[in-house]
């Protein structure tokens, strides 16, 4: 008794998720939900604003709403929809493309789109052979002993359009898990000449499992002739036990990818390279432009940044301040140029080189892109099989009357978009006729 | 140094726009008298309009060294482009031309807030931001033209349909009437169909060739980011008017409304999303921050 309860529930699961009304409301779902991503300020585009937003909405997830449990359920459930009704139709579709069979009688040809013609079997059968096959048709026919019958399909692909770019959304699907569970993302801002090794730099999401280091030798900022950014540059070198792999120059848009890591450009900043000397012993840095980074001399409580620079590349010159401890005004201020050394607090004393690039990078693993690329085609492929390629299927049945003579009645089945259909077919039968 | 070329170029653009402004008052003229000549000059102010768009939109190409596809301005222009190249087409094809009384509108609004809004600095051929240099930038604005264009004509015939359905009744007692100059109901329907079949893939490409771009220039290819969210909202819609249709025979009334609220969040996607929302394709709004 119990177990066909059990089979019941499951049974009524399979019907619920069968449905494409249910789909459609979970598609709904997702675009609403997706809009509402857009009027919340999300934390991972802007930060700032998203901590504005009231605890309640924090709290349920509104200011990460694409990464929330309930946002992944959502995709989840459709996914499960998507293939379920997958499983469900593809027999269907099977039998329609390979399993086609001549009907048994006059009434089982389809009435929509229906047409009948007279004349003597054999040089009908002819005609109806020769026409179908010159259009591209693939015909089967069989003999009974009340006459002849025919089934012929075109574009039979046409029919696996749906099914396939339904199934690409769940290979998207796969294809953004396998993104998000195996890889990392993050990013490192690295100055012109120093090295790093890959599983030091800052991650958002994953963790690095990669032991190689690479190598800045240089990061441009480069101006066309008339003024305009050309593009950032740098020359990156890849380093694993001591040996350089490989050596090559990156830009926007033109990334270098080494054992599944690939090195995004993403941006730049204006360094300078500066010497500290404490005690005899001389520390080279480079500090960012903006105060993007400083220098705590070891031993002293001492912060040096740079506030501002002139990238001249003739005269290079710095703006640096000092701070204490964590006091809020600087304790010492000062230009610097190239070459210039000065004294800071009596602690130490720094020398301003020149300037250095600091390129900004978007360091990322992603094992599931090609998975997502082939989503991707699939889709294509399905929609343009859907839209572009509709398959038609014409068939027919011949009764014998009195003699030679006898009745064919054809037709062909109408799909849902008759129009072009009807064209066709309506040429089909005007050849067959001038036979 | 290219003083000539530029001259030639908002020489074109206002040839274009009085040719598509007045175009679009010659087919409500027509609409309206009945008159074949009307009509005529209508369809070859149109012709006119898209070669000056079409000039307009290669001299910029030449100013600019790149495709024109890189700000506000530049995408607008390919936008009104993509909309008359593809309304005239349907207006060759199936000899509808009450259609333009309902399109050329679009491609005058969009004309009159490029000429309102857009300041002289923001119309011009700027620098572009290293992400933008790329050639997948190209198929993506692209697609997203012809996308956009088919879809404002499908707008276009949604709101003719709804017009005929709603004088049905004047239509029998009035045949002189504007609205007996449409194709009847069933046609406008199984049209307009037509029209999103087309666009439907191409804006799947469009979203897929921006899905690679970004992969290059930002290694994700999908952010969530507002302009990635509200084209994948409105393929969402037009997915759903497809599913309705092919499925649960949704046509007619019903159609013509989807069609209406699907072009809604095309402009939204493009006009609601650059000026309202922020994010990653804020560029777009001519503005060109850096992509930091």
């Amino acid at each position: 008794m119990k177990e066909h309860r059990d089979e019941g529930i499951v049974e009524e699961l399979w019907k619920i998720f069968s449905s494409m009304k249910l789909g459609l409301v979970l598609l709904g779902l997702v675009a609403l939900v997706a809009g509402l991503g857009t009027v919340f300020p999300q934390a991972n585009l802007e930060p700032e604003k998203a901590k504005a937003v009231g605890q309640i909405w924090q709290t349920l997830g509104f200011t990460q709403i694409y990464s929330t449990i309930w946002f992944r359920l959502l995709l989840g459930l459709l996914c499960i929809n998507l293939i379920i009704c997958s499983i469900q139709r593809f027999q269907g579709i099977y039998r329609r493309t390979f399993g086609l069979k001549p009907p048994e009688s006059a009434s089982t040809v389809p009435n929509k789109m229906n047409v009948k013609l007279t004349g003597e079997s054999e040089s009908l059968k002819k005609s109806v052979h020769d026409v179908l096959g010159r259009n591209g048709f693939k015909v089967t026919t069989t003999e009974s002993n009340k006459g002849w019958s025919f089934i012929g399909i075109k574009r039979r692909w046409g029919n696996w359009g749906s099914l396939i770019s339904h199934i690409s959304f769940v290979v998207l699907v796969i294809g953004a898990i396998l993104g998000t569970t195996m890889g990392f993302k993050g990013f490192a801002m690295i100055s012109a000449g120093s090295t790093i090794p890959i599983n030091s730099i800052n991650v958002s999401k994953g963790t690095v499992k990669q032991d190689f280091s690479v190598h800045i030798y240089s990061a441009e900022d480069r101006f066309l002739a008339n003024g305009e950014r050309d593009n950032w540059y740098t020359d990156i070198g890849i380093i694993e036990n001591g040996q350089e792999i490989t050596r090559q120059t990156i830009s926007v848009n033109h990334p270098l990818t080494y054992k599944g890591v690939t090195f995004y450009q993403s941006s730049f900043a204006n360094g300078a390279r500066l010497i500290a000397d404490i005690k005899e012993q001389k520390i080279p840095m480079v500090l960012q432009d903006r105060g993007g980074n400083y220098f705590q001399a070891p031993g002293t409580d001492l912060y040096l940044i740079v506030a501002a620079m002139k990238n001249d590349p003739q005269s290079p010159a710095i703006l640096y301040q000092v701070y204490r401890g964590t006091g809020v005004e600087p304790v010492q201020t000062g230009q610097l140029n190239a070459g210039q050394t000065i004294d800071v607090q009596g602690e130490y004393k720094l020398t301003f080189e020149g300037s250095a690039g600091f390129t900004g990078l978007q360091i990322k693993q992603d094992p599931g892109v090609w998975v997502v690329w082939l989503g991707c085609a699939l889709l294509l492929l399905g929609l343009m099989l859907s839209f572009y390629w509709r398959t038609m299927v014409v068939s027919g049945f011949f009764e014998s009357g009195q003699g030679p003579d006898g009745e064919l009645t054809m037709g062909a089945m109408a799909g849902k978009v008759a129009g072009r259909v009807q064209k066709e077919f309506d040429r089909l039968i005007h050849d067959i006729q001038a036979k | 140094m290219n003083q000539g070329l530029l001259n030639l170029e908002t020489s074109a653009f206002y040839v274009m726009l009085m040719a598509y402004t007045l175009c679009m008052f010659f087919y409500w003229a027509w609409m309206g008298s009945k008159k074949d000549l009307m009509g005529q000059f209508a369809t070859y102010l149109a012709i006119v309009g898209l070669i000056a768009n079409t000039a307009a939109i290669i001299l910029r190409m030449i100013i600019a060294g790149r495709p024109p596809l890189s700000n506000s301005y530049e995408f607008l222009l390919t936008f009104v482009w993509g909309i008359t190249l593809v309304h005239l087409f349907i207006e060759y094809r199936y000899k509808l031309r009450s259609l333009g009384g309902f399109v050329m509108p679009i491609s005058f609004l969009i004309l009159m807030f490029i000429i309102m809004s857009m300041g002289p600095e923001e119309r011009i051929a700027q620098a572009i931001p290293p992400a933008l240099k790329s050639k997948w930038l190209t198929f993506h604005v692209l697609t997203a033209t012809l996308a956009y264009g088919a879809f404002a004509i499908s707008f276009g015939l949604g709101i003719m349909y709804l017009l005929k359905m709603s004088r049905g009744a004047d239509n029998k007692t009035n045949p002189q009437g504007v609205i007996s100059r449409f194709p009847d109901l069933e046609t406008i329907d199984e049209l307009s169909y037509k029209v999103i079949g087309f666009a439907f893939p191409l804006l799947t490409l469009c979203i897929i060739t921006g899905a690679i771009w970004a992969n290059y220039a930002w290694g994700t290819y999908w952010s969530w980011d507002p302009k990635e969210t509200w084209s994948l909202i409105t393929w969402i819609i037009y997915a759903a008017y497809l599913h309705a249709r092919l499925m649960y025979g949704w046509k007619g009334k019903r159609a013509a409304w989807m069609t209406i609220f699907g072009f809604a969040a095309v402009l939204f996607t493009f006009f609601g999303v650059n000026y309202f929302l922020p994010g990653l394709h804020s560029y777009a709004s001519s503005q060109l921050i850096s992509i930091v």
